[in-house]
């Protein structure tokens, strides 16, 4: 196991290195402008004198190699234009916090309600009406179709109303947090639930159920058991990512309350052409979805046992 | 023989349907069926004939869109067919009717280890805790077969090869100590050189706990392996019951007939296998007259008419055909079943003389079988593989 791991990370950072020296590379081929926050002033010497302090004159793999080192001494650079001078790793400590905080709050309100309804949707299938399955599956529908813009839209507009709250995130106001974290968790209640639905339909189906049953089993016991136990581990391969991935934000939901997030930052330093910016935030985009697909590859082989990381001999 | 005691568990007149998408399917009609303590009874038929669907009734483990329409099934002085919810039947699933299912590869959780699924029924069933259960698994896995009983218990389904995870399969449905034991198919998804294992561990099961068994099969050589008494189902009823030898030696139903020819050592070298035409009648649609005249060439023209009753041949021996009620015309079998009922003849006097020297050291009880189980065995050497597919 330790071995695999040890071989992963590796992976992962030879991942990495390819993402920065591609990345590096296209972002040389931009006009030099994003280099410098007010190019339209400055005389030919300056801007040459400018690229020099930058290291940028100096051949390509040079260029690749020292950022590559400056990165690996934990320096992601300055920015040029979005806040000319600030360290990137400034800006983002001072962002990600919020985004992060909003974002594990409302996975695990989808975690927990989402579930909740697949669990109650897959006990439905057994009985006459099949109620909360009929209900559930309309409340997904609506969901996946109908854009997430409006369904966004109207959390705010009825739901500032109902909760007689301002349209606005303030941080200190503990109750201007709900919708926003309602809206964050809205899409993904409907994901959890549609999913552990199927899952637990596809186990509950299956022989092992059924020998369980037979073998006088109680059918709570054998929901827990048997069905909720297995029809999660699929589920566990994406929960590192949805984790990690909270630090990206949400685009719409933070501009919608406007909430000092990281949702849209990279969109935002792109069009600005902040070349270390939008370098640096890749970098730490794809470590983010590299961990977090190895951390779901390790939670599914401790979740399910016939993943196994290394070979085995004489099994039989 | 059992036959003068009381049955264990009695079926009357059942009844079964399923609703599905507002049509009603008529699985089981007019089962009747009795099942004597420490005997192997064998339920024969083809895919769809019901069998499954039968002794899931008597587990409650039938899909929820299926109802017992009439009839009763006694046992231990209870009607089963009252018990609604899963509380009902506690007393009876696992702890006094145990199940071996068909396929060993998907009946065992596959994130659980062996240890924990046995432990589940000990501690269900047994009443153990903790190391105690943990000695009673031990015990158990090492009565079933499987050495190394605390390493092997450590493991998952998936390390375990087909054959030692049908050992498991038995080992928990032992570990219920169950008084019935229920074997759907329990060789069909195995290996043929398993096969025999398997079976054998089976009887040495019902040997040392006294236990009755059930095997639905549409394996003959299993039968004739295994069975006491073979009920022959078609189309969701018994079209004929009886002992092995009287099932295999003078069969009295077409369909039975139409069975044990499509057994490939029964045919004639060079000729076409026997295969029955036509298909199975759709449930949905109730059926008029003998099941299976549509498919009988010999059919009578009161099959087209009237549900033949069941006909008694003698104690132990009934057939749903109008063949045995004495106005009917005289039909002879075809040929070859002929030949067999001689041969049975010939073989249980042979095996009367003999005593239990036909079949080692067979306990006298295993008599029946062992007759017909010569004569399947002397066909090919073996009786591992004789399917017959209707």
């Amino acid at each position: 196991m330790a071995k695999y791991i040890v071989k992963r990370i590796l992976h992962a950072i030879f991942t990495l290195l390819i993402v920065i020296t591609v990345v590096f590379a296209l972002l040389r081929q931009m006009p030099i402008e994003g280099y410098f926050n007010n190019i339209d002033k400055l005389t030919e010497a300056q801007i040459r004198v400018g690229l020099t302090k930058l290291g940028l004159t100096r051949p390509l793999p040079v260029q690749i190699w020292n950022y590559l080192v400056q990165v690996f001494h934990g320096d992601l650079g300055t920015s040029n234009k979005f806040r000319e001078g600030y360290s990137i790793a400034k800006i983002v400590m001072s962002k990600a916090p919020i985004s992060i905080k909003l974002g594990l709050l409302s996975l695990a309100v989808s975690l927990v309600a989402g579930m909740s309804m697949g669990i109650m949707m897959a006990r439905s299938t057994r009985s006459k009406w099949k109620l909360w399955d009929r209900f559930g599956t309309v409340f997904i529908v609506i969901i996946q179709a109908v854009p997430s813009a409006v369904y966004h839209l109207l959390i705010q507009l009825y739901g500032s109303d109902l909760l007689g709250v301002s349209m606005l995130f303030k941080e200190e106001n503990p109750v201007s947090w709900i919708l926003p974290v309602f809206s964050l968790s809205i899409g993904s209640i409907a994901y959890y639930a549609m999913w552990l639905r199927r899952y637990m339909v596809d186990e509950a189906n299956k022989d092992y159920i059924r020998l369980a049953r037979a073998k006088g089993v109680p059918s709570g016991r054998i929901s827990r058991q048997h069905v909720f136990r297995n029809a999660v581990v699929p589920l566990v391969q994406y929960l590192p990512n949805s984790i990690l991935l909270t630090l990206v934000g949400s685009l719409y939901v933070e501009s919608l309350y406007s909430i000092p997030g990281m949702g849209g930052l990279l969109i935002q330093v792109i069009k600005l052409q902040d070349n270390t910016m939008v370098l640096a935030l890749v970098l730490i985009y794809s470590a983010i979805s590299v961990l977090g697909l190895l951390l779901g590859d390790i939670a599914m082989g401790l979740a399910d046992p016939r993943i196994s990381f290394v070979k085995k001999e004489g099994a039989r | 023989m059992k036959k003068h005691t009381e049955p264990l568990l009695s079926v009357r007149d059942l009844n079964f349907k399923f609703t599905l998408r507002g049509q009603v399917l008529h699985a089981l009609r007019d089962i009747s069926l009795d099942v004597y303590p420490g005997e192997s009874l064998a339920i024969v038929g083809e895919s769809g004939s019901g069998k499954s669907v039968f002794v899931k009734c008597l587990m409650g483990l039938n899909d929820l869109n299926g109802y017992v329409e009439s009839g009763s099934i006694e046992y231990g002085g209870k009607d089963l067919t009252l018990l609604k919810t899963d509380s009902d039947w506690k007393d009876i699933r696992g702890s006094r009717i145990a199940m071996v299912l068909q396929d060993p590869m998907t009946s065992l959780n596959p994130l659980k280890t062996i240890g924990w699924q046995i432990e589940e029924a000990v501690r269900l069933h047994q009443g153990l805790k903790g190391a105690e259960a943990k000695k009673a698994v031990y015990s158990i896995l090492e009565e079933v077969g499987i050495s190394e009983p605390e390493r092997r218990a450590k493991q998952y389904p998936h390390e375990f090869s087909g054959g030692m995870r049908q050992r498991v399969v038995i080992a928990i449905a032992m570990a219920c100590r169950p008084e019935i034991l229920i074997c759907d198919e329990p060789t069909t998804a195995l290996d043929v050189t398993i096969q025999a294992q398997i079976l054998g561990l089976i009887r040495q099961m019902q040997k040392k706990y006294n236990l009755t068994t059930i095997y639905i099969t549409h394996d003959l050589g299993v039968v004739a392996n295994v069975a006491d008494r073979i009920a022959v189902m078609y189309a969701g009823e018994i079209v004929e019951v009886g002992t092995s030898d009287e099932v295999f030696y003078d069969p009295r139903h077409p369909y039975t007939w139409a069975l044990l020819s499509s057994l490939p050592q029964l045919g004639v070298k060079g000729e076409p296998l026997y295969s029955i035409e036509g298909t199975p009648p759709n449930l949905f649609h109730e059926v008029k007259g003998d099941a299976f005249a549509p498919r009988n060439p010999k059919a009578l023209k009161i099959d087209y008419v009237k549900r033949p009753p069941m006909f008694a041949v003698t104690a132990t021996h009934s057939a749903r055909t109008w063949l045995i009620d004495p106005r009917a015309p005289k039909v002879d079998p075809p040929e070859h079943i002929l030949a067999l009922r001689e041969r049975g003849k010939d073989l249980v006097a042979k095996a009367a003389a003999e005593g239990t020297a036909l079949y080692g050291a067979s306990a006298p009880e295993e008599e029946t079988g062992a007759a017909a189980s010569a004569a399947v065995n002397e066909e090919n050497g073996s009786a591992k593989g004789v399917t017959a597919r209707g």
